[in-house]
């Protein structure tokens, strides 16, 4: 078993230390260089200040574009699927399942189907290529309202929900005080899901935004990956590029890390005897 | 017993208070989902041309899409390469995490890490890792050719959805671990100390306790695996560009296909009619998926 | 000298733009006018060529109240898939886009970009290399002022070539054969160059031999890959593949390509001219031993060229500050700003800059102190008028890519029948989308 483990590890490695040797070579040695092999010369920290300085130090702007746009978006979704997903598990109301079935089949739909209609709905309203283009959509996390869902039908007792109404707790506070805490492996779940996509978030904001100013970092990475294909005058940066994607994981893990401690609180605190 | 202590009043509030819990979250699932998705499909009876503009069509975009060999094309591959991977990543997923919970100790944490990070690198990152190391002349794959004497390359038309494979599984397996890791870790204590008690081996423990309380996430898991594999397009899309004669064409994918056809072709009314087919057929499969799965929850 | 003509042909067609909106003359159309002095404009630029930033502050000290803003909105495609989304909404649109030469028809035939003679951009004409001025005029009118230009070429590794036995740079095509028969005999992965499915690489020998597929009249297309250039050139190109002279495993502005163009296994490149300032970055190891030539020729002795790739700015039609875009827009192409940009390395089809000494002098150490740009220049001239593109080239080209999966991949088929099928589907399509294809 632990053989099976630590093959898989290796499998997930690998690329990533082909990321970290190549952040550390200039362009010059990444075009010329064996990939796992490192350069005549390490450039780490020249990448990193070129990173951060080329056109102007947009990518600091895009950084913070992208703290603020999962910060918000993670926050406010996960909130939202949580008190939805409890309130499909515990409460009764007309449409549920129908609504459940919508919300499911949404996802179905490729966001290709839905860029151009979204567009054009937000451009009526004035809303593209400012930052509610990118937030607006990310506060809809239909996976997060389903897990929630399946997580709220398992983890959370009736009979403690019972008790606590008949001790007469109004609903929210229900909600707030005894179901979320017992619900926390999976909001922080859902909470790191939708931290990582809109992190991530590549498609929709290609389309919204036209102003590199509110671009989040993965377009911002992408362009620069394409100065370097493109014919005319291009720069060829890939070792910006890797270096950028880097940096880009870094918050990720450091959130992972933050949220980990979570992980280990699952268990309900007073549980109910039967 | 519980004793029925609800009156009608009380009931009636806790059925608005559902609706009102739901409210914020559908409100903006109607405008974000719901308005463009009818949008799409009023788009799709219309064709559209570079010259003379939108006309209506009405079912025609439809009918051409059942002609369509590429469609067809896209659709079969992508079918049988979600039928072969979603399992595969899966099962890995499910044994990742029952080792990681039983393996409580050392490495734990770093482990989850690891496994994690695959899914937080960006799409156009990973598709470049990956181009290299998979790439015959200058990757790693040339280099174990010329050691041992082969000719294999990854992205012969022939091996290229495997490749894609290995590259979706390696992103997504870590994230479906820790799916079903957060359900392991939802279990009761009290049943494994049953369990002890009963004297259960590590297997029985596994089998009995572990892997039924695996199938809620399974279902879920399976569900959107699916939906996420029907729609590939990032890894095509970008190999595209990345290496030659992989055999990757515009409409490689349905998704793909859509994409070309709205963007390069300027034909979105046919591109929305093949993405709501697409979809509709998705559904369909995870309906069936999730009536099997389903049973299993609303019987609580 | 030729900076001052310049300054003074510009002078005085702002001078007669000037005059034309103050005397509210009939002639014009009612689009152009005077640019707004007065007001405060804010202008939006779309370009991913970095070089146009530079005639920025230049344009802002001429008119203070005017602010350029120049973005990035993406590359080639995802410009011009963005441009289309913010006409169709109605929103977004900037004052001036950059497009290359092949879609210009695409935007210009609906419609979508202003018609540039009502400020009297037909009579700049002479000012450019006749071909690009051919390729920003549809149907009579001009509807982009030409920005770059990618004068085909040959770049060659001279010390590879050596090695090879090839001491003089191919002059013509049946020397470039003999060359890349003794190219392939250095063994192991070494090609003269490579090809995958390239289309504007298949297309500019085409048009360098003459042929002339497209023929474009308004929205009447006739598409014919057998007239006497195209045989040429396909049959030539075919009898490269057959006898494996050419790499087709190697996809251009991949990592591969550079690496092969860095460690010598691709001796030369068949492409345009902005090359220049991407081929050091790309081939670090290969400093000093690259040349530039003209492309070989047909017949020895003949001076014919081609374009791949370049691109020109323009107005569309729903800008919402269109005098002083075309202010900017002239400023930047044609007039005062260029300079600026030429100093940032663009190489630009106007015919004083590629007539400039200096400029003609100037050498890169990259190339071997080689006076490259007298090559590059000449090449500009040379190349054939009559071009033309389809109005749907950016489908076509991606229909192109995808019907040459079995040629390149396998060796299955002939180019000429990939041509024939090619053709058979574009007719199809265009037809479909309104034009009368034939």
């Amino acid at each position: 078993m632990t053989f099976f483990v630590g093959l898989f590890a290796l499998y997930c490695l690998l690329p990533m230390v082909w990321l970290l040797i190549n952040a550390t070579k200039s362009q010059t040695d990444f075009v010329s260089t064996f990939g796992l092999a490192f350069g005549g010369e390490f450039a780490l920290w020249d990448n990193i200040v070129g990173v951060f300085t080329f056109q102007d130090g947009i990518f600091a702007r895009w950084l913070l574009n992208t703290v603020m746009y999962v910060v918000v978006g993670a926050l406010v979704s996960t909130f939202l699927a949580a008190l939805g997903g409890y309130a499909l598990a515990k409460h009764d109301f007309f449409g549920k399942k129908a609504f459940l079935l919508v919300v499911l089949g949404s996802i179905s739909v490729p966001g290709i189907a839905l860029a151009i209609p979204q567009f054009l709905l937000f451009a009526q309203m004035g809303l593209t290529n400012t930052p509610w283009a990118v937030l607006i959509p990310s506060f809809i996390n239909p996976f997060g309202l389903y897990l929630m869902w399946v997580y709220s039908s398992d983890a959370v007792p009736n009979a403690l929900i019972e008790a606590a109404r008949i001790d007469g707790a109004k609903e929210f506070r229900i909600f707030w005080q005894i179901a979320l805490p017992m619900l926390a492996p999976a909001t922080v779940t859902v909470l790191l899901f939708s931290f990582v996509s809109i992190w991530n978030n590549y498609f929709l904001p290609l389309i919204m935004l036209k102003d590199p100013a509110w671009y989040p970092l993965t377009i911002g990475i992408n362009q620069w990956n394409k100065l370097g294909s493109t014919a005319g005058n291009g720069e060829l940066i890939q070792n910006l590029v890797i270096t950028a994607s880097l940096i880009t994981i870094v918050p990720l893990i450091i959130a992972f890390l933050c949220l980990q401690r979570y992980w280990q609180s699952g268990l309900a605190l007073g549980a109910v005897k039967d | 017993m519980t004793l029925q202590t609800t009156s009608p009043l009380r009931r009636k509030r806790r059925s608005t208070t559902g609706l009102l819990f739901l409210a914020p979250f559908g409100l903006l699932f109607i405008f974000v989902f719901i308005i463009p998705i009818l949008y799409s499909a009023y788009i799709s009876l219309f064709q559209n041309k570079l010259i003379g503009g939108q006309s209506f069509v009405g079912l025609d975009n439809y009918a051409r899409l059942f002609k369509d060999p590429q469609f067809y094309d896209g659709a079969i591959r992508v079918v049988v390469f979600t039928a072969i991977q979603v399992p595969i990543m899966l099962l890995c997923a499910i044994l990742l995490a029952l080792a990681v919970d039983s393996l409580r100790l050392h490495g734990t944490r770093f482990f989850r890490i690891v496994v994690f990070l695959p899914y937080a690198v960006p799409a156009i990152v990973s598709t470049l890792m990956w181009g290299f190391m998979l790439g015959i002349r200058y990757g790693l794959i040339g280099n174990l050719n010329d050691a041992l004497g082969t000719r294999f390359d990854p992205f012969a038309p022939e091996t290229t959805m495997a490749s894609i494979g290995i590259m979706v599984t390696w992103g997504f397996t870590g994230y479906n671990m820790l799916i079903f890791y957060a359900a392991l870790r939802a279990i009761p204590r009290e049943l494994y100390e049953a369990a002890a008690i009963d004297g259960a081996t590590e297997m029985q423990v596994v089998r009995n306790i572990k892997l039924p309380a695996l199938r809620g996430s399974l279902t879920v898991t399976v569900i959107f695996s699916i939906i996420g594999t029907f729609q590939l397009f990032n890894e095509p899309n970008i190999l595209s560009s990345l290496v030659s004669n992989s055999g990757i064409t515009s409409y490689y994918t349905p998704n793909l296909y859509a994409y070309t056809l709205a963007f390069t072709g300027s034909q979105q009314g046919y591109a929305a009619a093949l993405a709501l087919v697409m979809a509709a057929f998705t559904i369909v499969i995870a309906y069936i998926v999730q009536i099997r799965g389903m049973k299993n929850a609303f019987d609580k | 000298m030729r900076k001052t003509r310049i300054a003074a042909v510009a002078t005085a067609l702002t001078a007669v733009i000037a005059l034309a909106g103050c005397s509210g003359s009939a002639d014009e159309a009612p689009t152009a006018g005077a640019v707004p002095t007065d007001e405060p404009i804010t202008l939006t630029v779309w370009s991913w060529d970095g070089t146009v930033e530079a005639a920025v502050p230049g344009f802002e000290k001429k008119y203070p109240n005017i602010t350029v803003d120049v973005v990035n909105a993406g590359s080639s495609t995802d410009e011009y898939t963005a441009l289309d989304n913010a006409i169709q909404a109605g929103s977004g649109v900037p004052d001036i886009a950059m497009f290359e030469y092949f879609v210009l028809p695409f935007f210009a035939i609906p419609g979508k970009l202003t018609d540039l003679s009502a400020y009297g951009a037909d009579e700049l004409g002479k000012d450019y290399v006749e071909a690009a001025w051919g390729e920003v005029n549809i149907d009579g009118a001009p509807y982009a002022l030409p920005s770059d230009y990618g004068p085909a070429a040959m770049f060659y590794n001279q010390k590879v070539l050596a090695e090879a036995g090839v001491e003089e740079p191919p002059a013509t095509w049946d020397e470039f054969y003999e060359a890349a028969k003794k190219v392939r005999a250095l063994g192991g992965d070494h090609y003269i160059t490579n090809d995958s499915a390239d289309i504007f690489l298949l297309l500019s020998l085409i048009w360098e031999s003459g042929g002339r597929p497209f023929q474009v009249e308004g929205t009447d297309v006739k598409i014919d890959f057998t007239d006497e250039g195209t045989a040429r050139a396909v049959e030539y190109w075919q009898r490269m593949l057959d006898e494996d002279l050419i790499n087709t495993k190697i996809t251009g502005w991949s990592d591969d390509w550079n690496r092969g163009l860095n460690d010598g296994t691709l001796a030369t490149q068949l492409i345009g001219g902005w090359f220049t300032s991407t081929l050091p970055e790309r081939a670090p190891d290969a400093a000093g031993d690259f040349r530039i030539a003209e492309l070989p020729q047909w017949e020895e002795g003949e001076r014919s060229g081609a374009e791949n790739g370049g691109s020109a700015m323009a107005i569309p039609a729903d800008a919402p500050n269109k005098d002083a875009a075309y202010a900017f827009l002239e400023y930047f192409t044609h007039g005062e700003g260029l300079q600026a940009r030429i100093d940032e390395g663009a190489f630009v089809p106007t015919l004083s800059f590629l007539e400039d000494e200096a400029f003609l002098a100037s050498t890169n150490e990259f190339f071997g102190d080689q006076a490259y740009n007298e090559v590059l220049a000449s090449a500009s001239k040379n190349v054939g008028t009559g071009w033309q593109y389809p109005p749907f080239f950016s489908w076509a080209r991606s229909s192109y890519e995808d019907l040459s999966a079995p040629l390149y991949n396998s060796g299955e088929g002939t180019l000429a029948e990939l041509l024939e099928t090619w053709r058979e589907r574009m007719t199809e399509y265009g037809n479909e989308q309104g034009f009368a294809v034939s």
